[in-house]
This record gives C-alpha cells, structure tokens and sequence, in this order.
C-alpha cells in the first residue's frame, strides 16, 4: 500500500517531465528548421570553400595524394579574410538601418532572423580564421586581419580608377566628333561669310584670335586650335594659359 | 553551418602549384577566384618573409622609384617636353597602382593623385581635354580634400569642351569640399559664360 501511495507521485511527475522534455526537444528542433530553410543572407564564402577544398585535397583516381604547398594554402587563407572582410562592412553598414526598420514594423522577423544568423557566422568565421593563421606562423592571427582590411581596399581604389579612367575612350570619341562638327560649321560660317557682306563683320575678327592663338601656341595640331580660337572657348583657353603660368 | 563547407574539385599543377578546376565545374565567379589566388600566390613568394608583413612600414624602395619618376615628368613638364612627361607620370602610376595589395591603400590613394593630377596637367598643355579631364577625375576620386588642383583641372577641361552645365555642378561640389579662391574664380568664369551663351 505503501508503495502504490508512492508511485502514484512519481508517476506524475515522471509524466510531467517526459511531456515537457518531448515538448522542448519538438520545439527545439523545428525552430532550428526554420532557421536553416531561411535564406542566407550571403553568397557562397567562395574563398572559405577554395580554402577548405585545398585543405581537403583528394586525389585524382590513378594518382597519389597532391601535396599543396604552404604558401598556396596561406595565400588561399588571405583571401578567405578579404573576403570576410567585405562581409563585415557589408553587416556593419546594414546593421543600424535594418534595425530601425524592424522596429517600425518595415520588414519582417525572417530577415532579422537571417541577418542575425550572418552576424553569429561572420564572428565565428573570424575566429577560425585567426586561429589558422596562428596556426601557419605564430603572430600571423594578429596582422592578417590589416593585411586583408588594405587589400580589400586597395582593391576597392583600384577598381574605382579602373572604372573612370575606362570612360577615356568614350570621351575622347565623343570630342573627336564634336571638334569635327565644330569645325565644320565654322568653316561653312567662314564660306557663308565670304558670299554675304552682312555676316562678314564677325568672322574674320574670330580668324584673327584664331590666328594669333595658333602662333602663340605654336603647336603642331594648328587645325585644332584653329577651331578652338573661333570655338565658344577661345576666351577660357587663354585664360587657362595664363593661370597655368600663375599656379607654377 | 559552422564547419561545413562545399568540397570543390580543385587541381593542383605539381610544378607551377597554380590551384585549376576541371571545365565541368568551372562558374565565373570561380575562375575568377582562383586566377586572383594564383595572382596572390606568386606574389607572396616573393616576399622575404613567408606571412605578408603588417601594412606598416612600407618598404621604401618602391617610394623612392615613384618619386624619382613623378620629379622626372615635372622636368620634362617645366621644359615643355609634354608627351614626355605623361610617360613618366603614365610609369608612376602604373608602379603605384602595382603596389602589392597588402601595403597601405591610403599611401597608394595619395601617390596615385598627384601623379594623375599631374598628367592631366600635362595633357591639358597638350589640349587633349577629354583625357586631361579622366585624369583629374581619378585624382579627385583618390582624394577629394585637399586636392584643389584635381577639382580646378576637370572643371577647366569641361569649360574648354563646351560643356558649362556639367561644369558648373562639378565646381559646386568642388567648393563643398574645398574654400578656394581659384575654384571660386572659375565658379564666376563658368556663371559668366553661362550667362553669355544664353
């Protein structure tokens, strides 16, 4: 009787425990499922998976183990912390404006969810990465990370110069032709002038700048300055002249 | 996530140690990793030390080269030996954007500025506008305070090329950045002209 007095509580309690166990473990598991179909918020770590993938070498079939040289896999690493170095910007800058719009309800907990996920794997890939630098030489784990913060920006400059001066062509193209279209209508105002005394008035005082233009300049490219005498800008080419001489 | 990662078929060539795919997984975006990869490879073998050293300090020989280079096109310049001039300054920049990408970007932003400030000024002696003005631009984009040149150059280049409007917004985000009497004296030259033409 005593016993049955007994087992009656534990029992209960035993039950109570199991369903909650059950209840936490199902609700454990689904949340994790839900975060894992979530999207990530980036691309594929390229560099981790060349990085990793080296590490990882297999052999072609017919052949034996490859051996990677250390300085491929530190190159390898360096560039696995550029581009974790992209990511963190990338994080930081959206990190206060995604912020303010949770808040007001703007976009919705999944992206949050994401995001938050992609901080928490960022910290951890920054880790492990300072860890296998220490891991190739001492002391690296300290420096790699300047290191990778100036290449990334200096591949940032260099793609901004590339960028403008990739227009050059363009521009000059463009020059090209509007000098030509300049030029030739100012040569049918100068023939259009010869025939009509009215229009006369004005076109060989815009010859003479032109002319003392060109000999002043003594250039080999007279026919372009001819037209920049009679052009628009026959004021500002002087001008420039002489504030160049000014700024020496 | 943490310790997964997608296994790619990477080659390894034994005797250049260049890192290759086979065509069957080739992407763009892989290609163009591992020929960045290799890039990089080759040039840390170069180093002395087998991890690139901290950006600090930067190793000067390199600095003396650009440096002798950009005096050598101002001599050129100042004898009015202009296509002369931009191949030295053409040099300079080509060694100062082949700095390796682990020295500090800042040294290459300022380097790379005066060099093409300076051939934009020299293909403005020349009156090849366009790319005096490409020229300025880069400069300006590589460092935008204290650069008054760079800003004045590209709004220069404008007005000679006729075009007014571009040049005036051009000036006024020059003088956002920078009080100058020079730019604010070209400010007034382009609202002249403007008023002319109209």
């Amino acid at each position: 009787m005593f016993w049955v007095g007994l087992l009656v509580p534990i029992t209960y309690i035993g039950v109570l425990v199991g369903s909650l166990a059950t209840f936490s473990s199902l609700y454990r598991k689904r949340k994790a499922a839900k975060a894992a179909s979530l999207a990530p918020w980036f691309d594929p770590h390229i560099p981790r998976n060349v990085y990793l993938s080296l590490l990882h070498l297999e052999p072609a079939p017919g052949q034996k183990s490859p051996v990677v040289p250390d300085s491929v896999l530190r190159a390898a690493l360096l560039r696995r912390a550029t581009e974790d170095i992209y990511r963190v910007l990338a994080i930081r800058g959206a990190k206060a404006a995604l912020g303010i719009l949770v808040q007001r309800g703007s976009v919705g907990d999944d992206l949050w969810q994401r995001f938050q996920r992609a901080e928490q794997e960022i910290e951890e890939e920054l880790r492990d990465v300072v860890k296998e630098a220490n891991a190739f030489s001492p002391g690296w784990g300290a420096s790699i990370f300047q290191t990778a913060n100036e290449m990334a920006s200096n591949a940032i400059i260099r793609k901004r110069v590339d960028d403008i001066q990739a227009q050059a062509k363009a521009e000059t193209d463009w020059w090209e032709k509007k000098r030509s279209t300049i030029q030739s209508e100012f040569m049918k105002e100068l023939y259009e002038g010869s025939e009509d005394p009215a229009a006369s008035s004005s076109t060989p005082q815009k010859s003479t700048t032109a002319a003392s233009t060109s000999t002043a300049q003594g250039g080999s490219d007279e026919d372009t300055v001819f037209v920049e005498g009679g052009g628009p800008a026959a004021q500002g080419a002087k001008a420039s002249a002489k504030k160049k001489k000014g700024k020496k | 996530m943490g310790d997964s990662f997608t296994q790619l078929p990477l080659q390894i060539d034994p005797t250049s140690k260049a890192v290759s795919v086979p065509e069957s997984a080739q992407s763009k975006q892989l290609t163009a990793e591992l020929t960045a990869l290799n890039a990089l490879h080759r040039s840390l073998l170069n180093l002395d030390t087998p991890v690139p050293p901290p950006p600090i300090p930067v190793n000067p020989k390199r600095s003396a080269q650009i440096q002798k280079l950009r005096e050598s096109g101002s001599a050129s310049f100042r004898k009015g030996n202009y296509p002369d001039a931009i191949r030295m300054y053409t040099f300079g920049i080509e060694m100062a954007v082949g700095r390796p990408g682990w020295e500090p970007s800042g040294l290459v932003r300022d380097e790379v500025s005066v060099l093409y400030a300076n051939r934009a000024q020299a293909h403005m002696a020349m009156q090849n506008w366009p790319q005096a003005m490409i020229d300025a631009e880069s400069s300006v984009e590589m460092k935008k305070a204290g650069n008054t040149k760079g800003w004045w150059r590209k709004g220069r280049c404008l007005i000679e090329m006729g075009r007014l409007e571009e040049a005036k917004e051009w000036i006024e985000k020059a003088l956002d950045v920078e009080e100058d009497a020079d730019l604010k004296a070209l400010s007034k030259e382009i609202d002249r002209a403007i008023e002319k033409k109209a």
